[in-house]
């Protein structure tokens, strides 16, 4: 309880510190799960479209998801730097996985006899991607996106260790000046904010998959 | 018998080992109702794939007004072909409307926008015997019986001149089933469209087909009108299958 008031009281007293590195780690965020998602739906159309790609990618993929993210973000630093580039790369090679994975999974789970006779009216292999397969598979597609977001929200939390902006701040300095309720602070904002979006993704999800059942 | 409008000409077809078709060469007319039967697995499905390309023959070709399917556009000639299967294959995040304005739509044709669309649309399903209001609904709120009709009426928006059914009628029940029948000999006498559809049912088969069409381990059992079919069957197995059905009506 004490914890809990220390934290209000730091909100209170530091609320544009805290809206500063809010709206920062939103940005970073924002910036990897917009990469991360374009280039995960597009890896994802790809290996669907031509299955023989799929082992390799997906392979990659796997690989580069079990690194663990603060070693990822070690790895970087002697090529990009410090800085908001660093973490912004790290997330988005992080976020990558979930996306090509259910993409391909909703690529090519869909009903078949929905595919034949798509095909056997005259879509041409565009159209029977942009407007039977991906519609289709969008709430599967859906839930990846919700997956990267929600990790991409958590794991910008250590970005600050590499000199990046972010909660990630207040969580790093609480550590260096003992003041766990500073580093709780910033905790609870990326837990909420990545609560929020899961909410949010999951009712879109929910409308999607619901739209593209049977 | 006049120009055909399909053609087979010695088409064999083999999936592995498998023969499926042999030897096939069939001449279907214009305006022609062609019913395929033969117990499953005898390669019914496999020829009507051909037919749209969905199948390239091993040997020998298949013709579509009077044209070589394996030298076609694909697209092109699917377009002009009506294609109905048994689970129907609705688009589950389209609206019946769309659905049914999906081939006009990929090909764009011209006046399938907005209220033009959508009175098309209910004139069409009017003529599957379906209510219009049902144009705005999702097809998984209607029934096996509905689906099946807008799947017929998808098939037909576009203006073809073949029509080819696999197994429409299969997953309806025995009532549904009559109507459609009906529905679907008033639609074949009133438009001249060629249709070419395959059923394991023989008394379907000699109900709605101006010819019939009897296959057999990938054979030509009979090729005839279904009076013909049961006033002299051609083979023992004809004999064996029309024998459990001369309580049905023949057509032609
Ligand atoms: N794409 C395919 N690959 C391999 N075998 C197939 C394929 N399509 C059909 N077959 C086989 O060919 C045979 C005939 O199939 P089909 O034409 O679908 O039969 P029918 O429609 O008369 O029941 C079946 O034994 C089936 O297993
Ligand atoms: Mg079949």
């Amino acid at each position: 309880m004490e914890l809990l008031q220390e934290i209000f009281s730091l909100y209170a007293q530091r609320s544009d510190w805290f809206l500063e590195l809010l709206a920062s780690h939103m940005a970073l965020a924002l910036s990897a799960i917009a990469m991360s998602g374009t280039l995960g739906l597009l890896l994802g159309v790809l290996i669907s479209e031509l299955p023989r790609l799929a082992p390799p990618v997906m392979g990659v993929c796997n690989v580069l998801y079990t690194v663990p993210a603060i070693s990822l973000l070690g790895i970087l630093i002697p090529f990009t730097g410090i800085g908001d580039k660093t973490a912004v790369i790290a997330l988005t090679i992080y976020g990558v996985m979930p996306m090509v994975r259910n993409t391909y999974v909703g690529l090519t789970s869909l009903d078949p006899d929905i595919l034949e006779a798509a095909r056997g009216m005259g879509s041409t292999r565009v159209q029977l991607l942009l407007r039977v397969k991906l519609p289709m598979a969008a709430g599967v597609i859906l839930a990846g996106l919700r997956n990267t977001v929600v990790m991409t929200i958590s794991v910008a939390g250590i970005a600050s260790f590499v000199g990046a902006g972010g909660l990630g701040v207040a969580i790093y300095r609480g550590i260096t000046i003992y003041n766990p309720a500073m580093t709780a602070a910033g905790s609870v904002l990326i837990a909420l904010l990545a609560f929020l979006c899961d909410l949010a993704l999951g009712a879109l999800e929910r409308y999607f998959k619901k739209r593209g059942s049977p | 018998m006049a120009e055909p409008i399909i053609r087979f000409e010695g088409v064999s077809k083999s999936f592995g080992e498998q023969v499926v078709l042999r030897d096939l060469s069939l001449d279907v007319a214009p305006g022609e109702f062609l019913t395929i039967i033969g117990r499953s697995g005898c390669g019914k499905t496999t020829a009507l794939r051909l037919v749209n390309g969905l199948l390239s023959p091993d040997a020998g070709r298949v013709l579509v007004q009077g044209k070589d399917v394996a030298q076609t556009d694909p697209v092109a000639l699917r377009r002009g072909i009506g294609y109905a299967i048994q689970s129907v294959g609705l688009f589950p995040h389209l609206t019946v409307e769309k659905n049914i304005a999906y081939v006009p739509s990929i090909s764009g044709l011209e006046g399938w926008k907005g209220k033009e669309r959508r009175e098309k649309a209910e004139a069409l399903l009017r003529r599957v015997g379906l209510e219009p209001e049902l144009a705005g609904r999702y097809p998984r709120s209607l029934s096996g019986g509905q689906r099946q009709r807008v799947g017929i009426a998808r098939a037909l928006a576009a203006g073809p001149e073949i029509l080819l059914m696999d197994e429409p009628f299969g997953a309806v029940d025995e009532i549904t089933r009559g109507q459609l029948q009906d529905e679907l000999l008033c639609l074949h006498q009133a438009s001249g469209i060629t249709v070419l559809f395959v059923t394991h049912d023989i008394g379907e088969a000699l109900k709605l087909g101006t010819r019939t069409l009897v296959l057999e381990a990938g054979e030509v059992q009979q090729y005839a009108p279904p009076s013909e079919i049961l006033s002299g069957p051609a083979t023992p197995f004809v004999e064996e299958l029309v024998c459990r059905s001369r309580q049905f009506q023949a057509r032609a």
